[in-house]
C-alpha cells in the first residue's frame, strides 16, 4: 500500500468514525430532549400515588388523573385559554401584519424615529407596566372572573411592538413587485391584498401560529389579572397552583395529566404547520 | 497620541497586533465620542430652538397674511377647511376641538390641577347618618390623579399639534388657491386613505394600542419612581402617595445597610443581582448559541441520514408550552423529585442533591435547563443560516488547504456572527429579562440571607426582572422601588445595546439587507 | 402617444445627497429616448421619477402637457418594464398580463382578446398557463413586456430590461424591442448602462454621469461629435484612445503633434478651430480605434510595439504601446490583412500606425470639453 492510498483510506475511515459518533450524539440528544415529555405521559396514567416518586413506569395504570381534571376547574381554565388563544391569533396577527408591512414598504418621514422609539420602548421591562395595566383593567371591570377579555385586550393592544420577524420576511419580497402593481393601476390597499398577502402566506401562518401558542404559556400577567379568582385563570396559572408546596402532594399526577391535555392540541397543530414555523424563524427572525 | 496605521500597514500586522491596535483605537476614540455627543446635544438644542422660533413665526405670518377664513380657524379649528369645501377634514378638526374643550372643562382641568400634589385629602373616618356608624369616606385618588394627569398632558400635546396642523393646512390651502390649483375633495381624502396615505390607516390601530397600553404605562411607572407609592400608600384606600423627588434612588444606591442586623445595603443587593443577571444573560445566550449551532452542524453534515427526523424531534419540544416543561423539570430536580428519589433508590447518593437549595447548584442547573429549553430554537435559526452560506466558499477554502476546524473558524463562524449579530443582541437582552425560566424553575431561590433587608425576599437566582416582580406583589409591595429597578434595567439594556450597535456592522445599515 | 417634459428636475435624498441635478429634457411624442450612463449616474432615478415611484424633490414632470408631480403612478398613463421583470410569482402568465386590466374592471372577453393578442406578438401563447418560475429568463422578459403592452399607455418605460439576460438573448431581445416599438408606436423611455443598446435602439440618447446630463443627441451626434471627454470615452467600443499632446498653429493651420509626429487638422475641423480662435497649447486628442490604421514607416507614422492582440472574428484589436509608453488600441478588419501580415502580428512585433486629421477629436484638458462643439 503506498502513501497516497493510505491517505485516501484514512479520510474515508475518519469520516466513518466521525459520522458514527455524530449518530451516537444525536441519539443521546434526542433522548435527553424527549424524555421529560415521555415521563409526563407515563406519570399522568399513574394511579397508586399522586405525588412524586422514584420511578417512571406506573405500578398501576388508570385514568383517575384525567377524571380528576374533568372534575376540577381545569375545564374552565382550558376554555379561557382557548378563547384567548383564538382571539389573539386573529387580532395579534392583524396588528402585527399592519405594522410590519407598513414599516417594510412605506418610506415616510416618521418611520425612522418611530422604529427607534419602539426600540427604546422595548428596552423597558414589560413587567413594569403590569401594575398599572392591572389597575386600569380593574377600573373597567376586566379582572378576576372577567380576566379573559382583559387579557385579550392587553395582549393585542401592545402586540404592534413585535413586528420584527414579519418585517424581516416582508423585506425579502422584492419591492419591484409593489412598484409594478402600482404602475399597473393598483392602490396601496390592492397591492397589499392582491400581491403581498398571497406571497406572505408563510409569515401569516407563522404569526397566527405564534399568536395562538403564546397565551398557552402566558403566566405572570395572567396571574396578576386573575388575582386568585379561579374562574379567571388560564391553564398556566391554574396548573401552577397545583404545584405549590401545599398542593403538590395531591395534585402532581393531575398536573401531568393536565400537561398532556394542554400540550396535545398545540403540538399537533404545530406539527402540521411546522414548515411555516421553520420558514418564519429562519427567514424573518434573524433579519429582524 | 497613538500611531495611525494606513490600511496596508494595518494588514501587515499579526492578528494579535491588530486586536491591540483596534482596542487602542477604540479607547482613544472615546474622548472624542463624548465630545461629539455633547456637541451634538448643543447642536440639537440649537436646532430645536430655531425650529420652535420658526414655528411661531410661521404661525404669526400665516395669521397676518391669511384671509378671514384662515383667521377664524385660529379660534374655530377646521373652519378654513369647512369654508373651502373640505367638509370631512373640517368636521374632524372641529369635533376634536370640541371634545378637547369639554374634556378640559369637565375633567382634565381637575386632574391637571391635582397633579403637583397627587391629591390633598386622603380617606377619613366619617359618620354616616343613614347607617348610623362611622365609615371610611374616600376622597382623592392619587393613582388616578397621576394616571389621568399624564393622559391629560398627552391630550394637550395632541391638541397643540392638531391646532398647528390646522393652521398649516389653511396656509397650504391658500397657497393652492392662489396658484389656481384644486383643493383635495373629501372623496380624494377618502381615496388616499387606501393609497398614498395607506400607511396612516394601517398604523392607526397598532400605534393607538402601543400609546395607551405601552407608552402611557411606562411614563406612569417612570413617574412612580419619584413618588412613595407602595402597599401602605396606595393612593386611595389607605394613604395618598405623593412626590418624593430622588429619595427612592437614594435608597437604592445608599451604601448603608438598611435594616441593621447583618443585612446588606440595597446597593449591594442590587449589585449582586445585576451581576448575576449579566452573567446569566451572557451564559444563557452563548451556550445556546454555540451548542445550537453545533447541533445544527451535526444534523447538516454531509452523510448524516434522517436529517428531517432529528430536526423534528428537537422542534417538537418548541411546541409544548414552556410553563409545562419548565414546571415539570423544576419538580423533577426538586429535593423529593424524580431524579433525587431515583438516585436514592439506586443507592447512588445518600443525601438528595441540592439542585435548588444551594446557590451554585441552582445557578448551574438553571443554565443547563435553559440550554435544554433554548437549543431547538437556535438549531432552527442556525440551520437556516448554514444552508445559506454559499457552498463555493467552502470549496475554495478546501482547495486553499483549510481543514474542518479552520473552515469553521474562518468561514462558518464569521458568517454566522455577522448575520446573527442583531439576533444575539436581542437574545441577550431577552435573557436579561427572561422571567419565565427563572421564576418557573426556582422562583428566584434559594433565598439570600444577606439580602433579607431588601424588599421582596431576594434569592440567589433572582434576575432584576424577577426581583422587580417580587417587589410588586404582596401587601407590602414597594412599587416605587420596582419602578427604580425597572429604570435601571432599562439603563443597562440601553447601554449594552448602544455599545453593540456601534460595533456591529449588520445593524447599522438596515437597507443593505433588503 | 404623448410627450414628456422634464423641467429642472432634481432628486435630493435625505442628508443632502443629490442623485439628479437640474434635469431638463423634452421628449417628443413617439420618440425612443435612451438614458445611458454608468451605474449610479441617476438614470434609473430619473426614470422612476417619471413613473412616480420616486418623489420629485424639485422641478416638474409633464406628461402630455399635464404636470404629474402629485399623481400616483397608476394615474400617469405609463407602463413600465422592470429590470428583474417583477412578475407576480403567484399568478399565471395570463393573470400577470391581465392584472392591470382586471383592476380597471375591463370585461373578461376584452381581456382575453388583449392578452392573447399580446401573447401572440411576443410568442408566449403556449406559456399562458404557466407560473413565472417555470419560465426561462427570456420568456419572463416577454411576459413583463406583455404586461406593459396591454395597458395602452401613453409612455412606455423600460428600466434596464435586458441586463439580466445572457449576451445572445440580449441581442435577440434587442431586435425584438425594435420591432415592438414599430408595432406599438408610442413614446419610449429606456434606461441602460450598455452603450450598444443605447446606440442601436435610440432616436435620441441622453448620456448621464453623477446626476448630470453630459450630452443629449442622436446616436450619430454623440458618436461623431461627443461634447466632452466622458461621452467620447463612453460611446463606442473599444473605447476611444486619448492622447496627451499639443496643438500648434503654423501659417494659420492647426497641427497636432502626437508622439513626435505632426498631423494636420484638416477639413471642417481645422476651419472651426480657426473660426473659434482656439489658442495653441496642451490638448487631449481623441482617436477611435477604428480610425487608426497600420502604416508603413514614414514621417507621420508613429512607431509602437504590439502588446496584446485580440481576435474578435471580423476584426483584430491590437493593444500597442508607443515609445513613451502610452497604450493605444487599434482596430483592424481581418479582411484587410494578408496571411503573412496576420502571422507577423504577435506580441513584441514592431508596428507603425497613423491616423487622419478628420478622425480626430480635440478636447480641452482642463474643462474636458470638445473644442469643436
Amino acid at each position: 500500500m503506498n502513501k497516497t492510498e493510505k491517505r485516501h483510506m484514512g479520510m474515508k475511515a475518519l469520516n466513518r468514525v466521525s459520522n458514527g459518533s455524530i449518530y451516537v450524539l444525536l441519539v443521546l440528544i434526542s433522548v435527553i430532549w424527549l424524555i421529560p415529555f415521555v415521563f409526563i405521559v407515563f406519570q399522568s396514567f399513574r394511579v397508586e400515588s399522586t405525588q412524586q416518586v422514584g420511578y417512571v413506569i406506573p405500578h398501576q395504570w388508570g385514568l383517575q388523573n384525567y377524571i380528576n381534571l374533568w372534575n376540577s376547574d381545569f375545564k374552565r381554565w382550558y376554555l379561557n385559554t382557548f378563547i384567548i388563544a383564538l382571539a389573539s391569533a386573529v387580532l395579534v396577527t392583524i396588528i402585527q401584519l399592519c405594522m410590519s408591512y407598513t414599516l417594510s414598504r412605506f418610506r415616510f418621514k416618521m418611520r425612522g424615529p418611530l422604529m427607534r422609539f419602539m426600540l427604546i420602548l422595548g428596552m423597558f421591562p414589560g413587567m413594569l407596566t403590569m401594575i398599572i395595566l392591572y389597575r386600569v383593567l380593574a377600573d373597567i371591570g376586566l379582572t378576576q372572573a372577567n380576566a379573559v377579555p382583559g387579557l385579550i385586550l392587553v395582549g393585542f393592544a401592545s402586540s404592534g411592538m413585535g413586528y420584527y420577524v414579519s418585517k424581516g420576511f416582508f423585506d425579502t419580497i422584492p419591492k419591484s413587485l409593489d412598484e409594478a402593481a402600482r404602475v399597473d393601476g393598483a392602490t396601496r390597499l390592492q397591492v397589499l391584498y392582491k400581491i403581498i398577502l398571497p406571497l406572505a402566506k408563510p409569515i401569516v401562518i407563522y404569526t397566527v401560529l405564534t399568536a395562538f401558542m403564546g397565551p398557552w404559556g402566558d403566566f405572570v400577567f395572567a396571574r396578576y389579572v386573575a388575582m386568585g379568582t379561579s374562574a379567571g385563570y388560564n391553564v398556566a396559572v391554574g396548573m401552577y397552583s397545583w404545584l405549590t408546596a401545599d398542593q403538590i402532594f395531591g395534585m402532581y399526577t393531575t398536573f401531568c395529566a393536565g400537561g398532556v391535555i394542554v400540550a396535545l392540541p398545540v403540538t399537533i397543530l404545530f406539527m402540521c404547520l411546522q414548515k411555516y414555523y421553520v420558514e418564519g424563524v429562519t427567514g424573518g427572525a434573524v433579519k429582524g | 497620541m497613538m500611531k495611525q496605521y494606513s490600511d496596508l500597514e494595518f494588514l501587515r500586522l499579526s492578528k494579535w497586533q491588530r486586536f491591540l491596535y483596534r482596542l487602542a483605537a477604540f479607547f482613544c476614540a472615546i474622548p472624542r465620542a463624548i465630545g461629539n455627543f455633547f456637541k451634538n446635544i448643543g447642536g440639537f438644542i440649537k436646532r430645536a430652538a430655531v425650529a420652535v422660533v420658526n414655528e411661531f413665526r410661521d404661525i404669526g405670518v400665516t395669521f397676518v397674511h391669511g384671509d378671514w377664513k384662515t383667521k377664524t380657524s385660529y379660534l374655530v379649528m377646521g373652519f378654513g377647511n369647512l369654508a373651502r369645501g373640505q367638509i370631512l377634514r373640517g368636521l374632524l378638526f372641529l369635533v376634536f376641538e370640541l371634545v378637547f374643550i369639554f374634556y378640559m372643562i369637565l375633567a382634565g382641568g381637575y386632574w391637571l390641577s391635582m397633579l403637583p400634589s397627587l391629591g390633598k385629602q386622603g380617606p377619613v373616618e366619617g359618620y354616616d347618618p343613614v347607617l348610623d356608624t362611622y365609615t371610611t369616606i374616600y376622597h382623592d385618588n392619587s393613582f388616578k390623579i397621576l394616571l389621568y394627569g399624564v393622559l391629560t398632558i398627552f391630550f394637550i400635546v395632541a391638541f397643540i399639534y392638531t391646532w398647528r396642523l390646522n393652521v398649516k393646512q389653511n396656509k397650504i390651502m391658500e397657497q393652492i388657491i392662489k396658484k389656481g390649483g384644486k383643493l383635495k375633495s373629501d372623496k380624494d381624502d377618502l381615496k388616499s386613505m387606501v393609497d398614498e396615505q395607506f400607511y396612516k390607516t394601517l398604523l392607526a390601530l397598532p400605534l393607538t394600542g402601543i400609546l395607551i397600553f405601552t407608552v402611557l404605562p411606562i411614563v406612569f411607572m417612570i413617574l412612580v419612581a419619584f413618588t412613595n407609592y407602595d402597599g401602605a400608600h396606595n393612593g386611595y384606600q389607605n394613604n395618598l402617595f405623593t412626590w418624593v423627588g430622588l429619595d427612592n434612588f437614594n435608597t437604592m444606591f445608599s451604601w448603608t445597610s438598611n435594616s441593621g442586623g447583618g443585612s446588606q445595603s440595597y446597593s449591594a443587593t442590587f449589585g449582586e443581582i445585576l451581576s448575576w443577571t449579566l452573567i446569566w444573560a451572557f451564559l444563557a445566550t452563548f451556550t445556546n448559541y454555540f451548542l445550537g449551532m453545533f447541533v445544527a452542524m451535526m444534523i447538516n453534515k454531509k452523510g448524516i441520514h434522517l436529517k428531517k427526523m432529528w430536526r423534528t424531534i428537537l422542534v417538537l419540544t418548541i411546541a409544548i408550552p414552556q410553563f409545562i416543561s419548565l414546571l415539570y423539570v423544576s419538580k423533577m430536580f426538586a429535593k423529593n423529585g424524580l431524579i433525587n428519589l431515583t438516585l436514592l433508590d439506586w443507592g447512588w447518593i445518600k443525601e438528595p442533591l441540592p439542585f435548588w437549595d444551594d446557590a451554585t447548584w441552582a445557578r448551574v442547573t438553571v443554565i443547563l435547563i435553559n440550554i435544554w429549553i433554548g437549543i431547538p430554537h437556535l438549531m432552527l435559526i442556525a440551520t437556516g443560516i448554514l444552508m445559506n452560506i454559499p457552498a463555493d466558499l467552502y470549496e475554495s477554502a478546501r482547495i486553499d488547504g483549510a481543514n474542518a476546524w479552520q473552515q469553521y473558524i474562518k468561514i462558518t463562524l464569521p458568517y454566522m456572527l455577522f448575520i446573527t449579530g442583531p439576533y444575539l443582541l436581542t437574545s441577550f437582552t431577552g435573557n436579561m429579562n427572561n422571567f419565565n425560566v427563572i421564576y418557573l424553575l426556582t422562583g428566584g431561590g434559594p433565598s439570600n440571607p444577606k439580602a433579607s433587608g431588601a424588599s421582596g425576599s431576594v434569592g440567589f437566582t433572582d434576575l432584576l426582572i424577577t426581583w422587580l416582580f417580587k417587589i410588586t406583589t404582596g401587601s407590602d409591595a414597594k412599587y416605587y422601588l420596582a419602578s427604580v429597578v425597572g429604570i435601571m434595567v432599562f439603563v443597562v439594556v440601553a447601554v449594552i445595546s448602544l455599545v453593540v450597535y456601534n460595533v456591529l456592522p449588520s445593524i447599522k445599515n438596515e437597507e443593505d439587507y433588503q | 402617444m404623448a410627450s414628456v417634459k422634464l423641467t429642472n428636475v432634481k432628486k435630493i435624498y435625505d442628508k443632502n445627497v443629490v442623485a439628479v441635478h437640474d434635469f431638463n429634457l423634452e421628449i417628443k411624442d413617439k420618440e425612443f429616448v435612451v438614458f445611458v450612463g454608468p451605474s449610479g449616474c441617476g438614470k434609473s432615478t430619473t426614470l422612476r421619477m417619471i413613473a412616480g415611484l420616486e418623489e420629485i424633490s424639485e422641478g416638474t414632470v409633464e406628461i402630455d402637457g399635464e404636470v404629474v408631480n402629485d399623481l400616483q403612478p397608476k394615474d400617469r398613463g405609463i407602463a413600465m418594464v422592470f429590470q428583474n421583470y417583477a412578475l407576480y410569482p403567484h399568478m399565471s402568465v395570463y393573470d400577470n398580463i391581465a392584472f392591470s386590466l382586471r383592476l380597471k374592471k375591463v370585461p373578461e372577453d376584452v381581456i382575453y382578446d388583449k392578452v392573447t393578442h399580446a401573447a401572440e406578438i411576443l410568442g408566449i401563447t403556449e406559456y399562458l398557463m404557466r407560473k413565472p418560475r417555470a419560465l426561462s429568463g427570456g420568456q419572463r422578459q416577454r411576459v413583463a413586456i406583455g404586461r406593459a403592452m396591454v395597458r395602452d399607455s401613453k409612455v412606455f418605460l423600460m428600466d434596464e430590461p435586458l441586463s439580466n439576460l445572457d449576451a445572445k438573448l440580449r441581442n435577440q431581445m434587442r431586435s425584438e424591442i425594435i420591432l415592438l416599438r414599430q408595432k406599438l408606436d408610442t413614446t419610449f423611455i429606456y434606461v441602460t448602462h450598455d452603450q450598444t443598446e443605447a446606440m442601436t435602439l435610440a432616436d435620441r440618447i441622453v448620456i448621464m454621469k453623477d446626476g448630470f446630463i453630459m450630452q443629449v443627441g442622436t446616436p450619430d451626434e454623440v458618436f461623431e461629435m461627443p461634447d466632452n471627454l466622458f461621452v467620447a470615452e463612453f460611446i463606442g467600443a473599444p473605447k476611444m484612445n486619448i492622447i496627451k499632446t499639443k496643438l500648434v498653429v503654423e501659417g494659420g493651420k492647426y497641427y497636432v503633434t502626437p508622439f513626435g509626429s505632426k498631423i494636420l487638422v484638416d477639413g471642417d475641423k481645422g476651419k472651426l478651430l480657426a473660426e473659434r480662435k482656439v489658442p495653441a497649447g496642451d490638448i487631449l486628442l481623441g482617436v477611435r480605434p477604428e480610425h487608426i490604421v497600420l502604416a508603413r514607416e514614414g514621417e507621420d507614422a508613429i512607431p509602437c510595439t504590439l502588446v496584446v492582440d485580440e481576435m474578435m472574428g471580423s476584426e483584430l484589436h491590437l493593444h500597442v504601446d508607443t515609445e513613451d509608453g502610452t497604450r493605444l488600441i487599434v482596430r483592424v478588419p481581418t479582411l484587410d490583412l494578408t496571411k503573412a501580415q496576420r502571422t507577423s502580428l504577435v506580441a513584441g512585433a514592431k508596428l507603425h500606425i497613423s491616423f487622419e486629421g478628420k478622425a480626430m477629436h480635440l478636447f480641452d484638458p482642463e474643462t474636458e470639453k470638445n473644442f469643436l462643439t
